[in-house]
């Protein structure tokens, strides 16, 4: 009895050893991959910044044929994110896309090294570590976006429909992250005005510190729906799995970020988008059609609602607004567009307004 | 009151799995193995649970017909799988006669790259989050109860998961083996003087087999119960709840009924750590930066006093951690 059980425990270890070896293999059974983009600390089913990119990525890639692949640091440091784009350029990447600021000095650093590898770099521009020096080289493009106008019509569609105490759950205070926010802030404070109740409507405003789910974050949203929340912009990477979960429980709502999150639960009302997907399929068709090389290359590109870079979804599944319509929205956004509507987008001083906002933390 | 009920139900929800997993290590501990593998037996048990969830999730899937009954065989299979993986650390440390420490940190280290390595090989690359279907929770629709919504329906039915009535007969079950059983009294011997057991006839190989394996059981069970409790989706992590479990282990002194009480004091003070904000008669701290970080570390600094204070007292299995060499006398 025992020598079988000792015989059987032996086979166990060393199939999962076995399995585990297979599947390295598969992985690392690789030619070389053209078009390589690098994820910041997040993964690419982050339903979110990461994936946004991603899929822009794999769609350009796909319908022109190329080869393409991802690569994620072992861990959060700029020389994590080095060393993976250094990898990533080993495996034969000529265009590298890093999505996320905190790719700012990996950049800085990369650009140099390597100057024939073309980069494009979201939601950030490249300097040294201490903010002294910003260069944008020749072979790396940014991208930016008015994230407080995605912001700012989350807030004001969530108010005009008549939510009247929202809360904003932030991910790690960023620059992108606190724009969506102050953005949400302003939305709701214009929407307010215009329906006359400013004093009714609430924010609770906070930062979570991480772009990951956990259940502390899931008992703290708990906490503000008990409290009356009604509705939570939950903005960063996967913390709104630990939104959604607590207003699942509590029957309550949370508007989604970055891309359309309708899918992933029932509780979106609606997503603050910024087009990830179509900016970076539009930034790699006018590289490949440069025979490989930035048209714009060096410069920093703002996209907003001008470019349709920002917005709700209007799909019909999409749309779960109750009294807030699409006409209305086109409205709001159309001002935007044209630029007779500006939001500040400053994010050193949180926004002065009529509605209470309750910073916390 | 709402947010009395709110914490009440959170705390016992957090309480289910530090209950369990501290319980499986005292059968371990018990039984003279030190289970510092608490933590990735709670991984592969979690792992295992939650991929039979998502099996069962779907439209003409069992969940549609007896969703519970989903659950209890999503229970099973991560009380199978958490009992599978505990017998490595049997095997190591009683047949080899490994260090049990090394051997626990080293299953530790394995279980969150295997999960890795297996949800990507059933979800596809990148994959990480097996998300946890919504039919996990009993709500007052599926008792046929209307929805009142009052304190004590926010009490009991806000986070209601078939794993606390589990728990609880767990509990009266491990006090029962543990102190009414010849079984538990053997096991208890075999941790406290291996020797002197065996003298006496008792196969003390067997029962440290069994004591491990029961604790796989539990942490697979508990593993769950967190991934199911937490909400957001299995990553292949159970953020240190085996570690903790270990420390309720420890402060619960080897004894059932104080280790629910530590599962609980523990989780009370982590939920008023989320809720300090809500809680209107605590104290703010409105001049330190990022102040809910305080209350964050509340169960940890307490624990730390109450174990200084009652450590004279703590009376570990004294046999613990020692291979068991019959040669040795």
């Amino acid at each position: 009895m025992k020598k079988l059980l000792s015989l059987v425990l032996a086979l166990a270890t060393i199939l999962c050893v076995l399995v585990s070896c297979t599947k390295k293999n598969n992985q690392a059974a690789s030619d070389t991959y053209e078009l390589a983009l690098v994820t910041d600390v997040g993964n690419i089913d982050d339903k979110s910044f990461n994936q946004g990119a991603w899929e822009g990525v794999t769609a350009y890639a796909k319908d022109n044929g190329i080869t393409y692949a991802y690569y994620r640091p072992s861990e959060d440091s700029t020389a994590a994110r080095v060393e993976t784009i250094g990898t990533a350029i080993d495996k034969g990447a000529k265009v590298v896309v890093c999505p996320g600021y905190l790719f700012e000095e990996a950049i800085y650093q990369a650009q140099n090294t390597y100057p024939n590898v073309q980069f494009l770099l979201l939601d950030g521009e490249p300097h040294t570590a201490d903010y002294s020096v910003y260069k944008t080289a020749s072979n790396v493009y940014c991208i930016l976006y008015k994230e407080e106008q995605a912001g700012y019509l989350a807030g004001y569609g969530a108010v005009m429909d008549g939510y009247k105490k929202l809360g904003f759950l932030g991910g790690m205070a960023v620059p992108a992250v606190v724009r969506y926010g102050y953005g949400f802030v302003q939305g709701a404070d214009a929407a307010a005005k215009e329906l006359g109740n400013s004093k009714d409507v609430s924010i609770k405003y906070w930062y979570s510190g991480s772009f990951a789910p956990t259940d502390d974050i899931k008992t703290k949203m708990a906490g503000w729906y008990t409290e009356g929340t009604e509705v939570v912009f939950s903005c960063g990477g996967g913390v709104y799995l630990s939104a959604t979960a607590a207003a699942e429980a509590a029957g309550k709502k949370v508007i989604g970020v970055d891309v359309d999150q309708a899918s992933q639960s029932k509780t979106i009302i609606t997503s603050a988008m910024k087009g990830l997907t179509q900016s970076v399929k539009i930034a790699l068709g006018e590289l490949y059609k440069n025979s490989g090389k930035w048209p714009k290359g060096g410069t920093t590109a703002v996209l907003g609602a001008a470019e349709d870079c920002v917005g709700l979804p209007t799909a019909k599944d999409s749309w779960r607004f109750k009294t807030f319509t699409v006409d209305q929205y086109t409205k709001v956004f159309d001002s935007m567009k044209k630029g007779t509507l500006k939001i500040s987008n400053a994010t050193d001083t949180a926004p002065k307004v009529s509605v209470k906002v309750d910073y916390q933390g | 009151m709402m947010i009395l009920s709110d914490v009440i139900s959170q705390t016992i929800i957090f309480a289910v799995p530090l209950l369990l997993v501290a319980l499986g290590g005292m059968f371990s501990e018990r039984s003279g193995i030190i289970n510092i593998a608490l933590e990735g037996i709670m991984i592969v048990g979690a792992l295992f649970g939650c991929l039979a969830l998502q099996l069962f999730n779907g439209a003409d899937q069992l969940c549609t017909i007896a969703p519970q009954m989903a659950v209890l065989i999503a229970i099973l299979i991560s009380a199978l799988s958490g009992a599978v993986f505990a017998l490595l650390l049997a095997f190591a440390s009683i047949n080899l006669k490994a260090d049990q420490t090394i051997g626990g940190t080293a299953l530790n280290m394995l279980a969150p790259a295997f999960a890795i390595v297996l949800t990507w090989s059933i979800q596809g690359q990148g994959q990480t989050t097996i998300l946890i279907p919504t039919w996990t929770r009993i709500t007052e629709d599926a008792l046929g109860l209307k929805s009142t919504g009052g304190f004590f329906g926010n009490l009991i039915f806000k986070s209601f998961y078939i794993t606390t009535p589990i728990a609880f007969l767990i509990l009266i079950l491990a006090i029962i083996v543990l102190y009414k059983t010849k079984f538990g009294l053997r096991l208890r011997s075999c941790g406290e003087h291996p020797q002197a057991a065996d003298s006496v006839g008792i196969n003390v190989y067997r029962m440290r087999y069994a004591g491990v394996f029961i604790s796989g059981v539990l942490g697979g069970i508990g593993g769950l119960a967190y991934t199911i409790a937490a909400g957001s989706g299995f990553q292949s992590g159970v953020a240190g709840y085996g570690f903790l479990a270990l420390a309720v282990m420890i402060f619960g002194n080897w004894n059932p009924i104080r280790i629910l009480g530590a599962a609980l004091f523990f989780a009370l003070f982590k939920i008023i750590g989320s809720y300090s904000y809500s809680i209107p008669f605590l104290p703010k701290f409105t001049g330190i930066k990022n102040a809910d970080y305080i209350y964050l570390m509340l169960p940890y600094i307490v624990t730390m006093i109450v174990l200084a204070l009652t450590s004279k007292k703590s009376r570990a299995p004294k046999a613990e951690g020692i291979p068991y060499d019959k040669g040795a006398r």
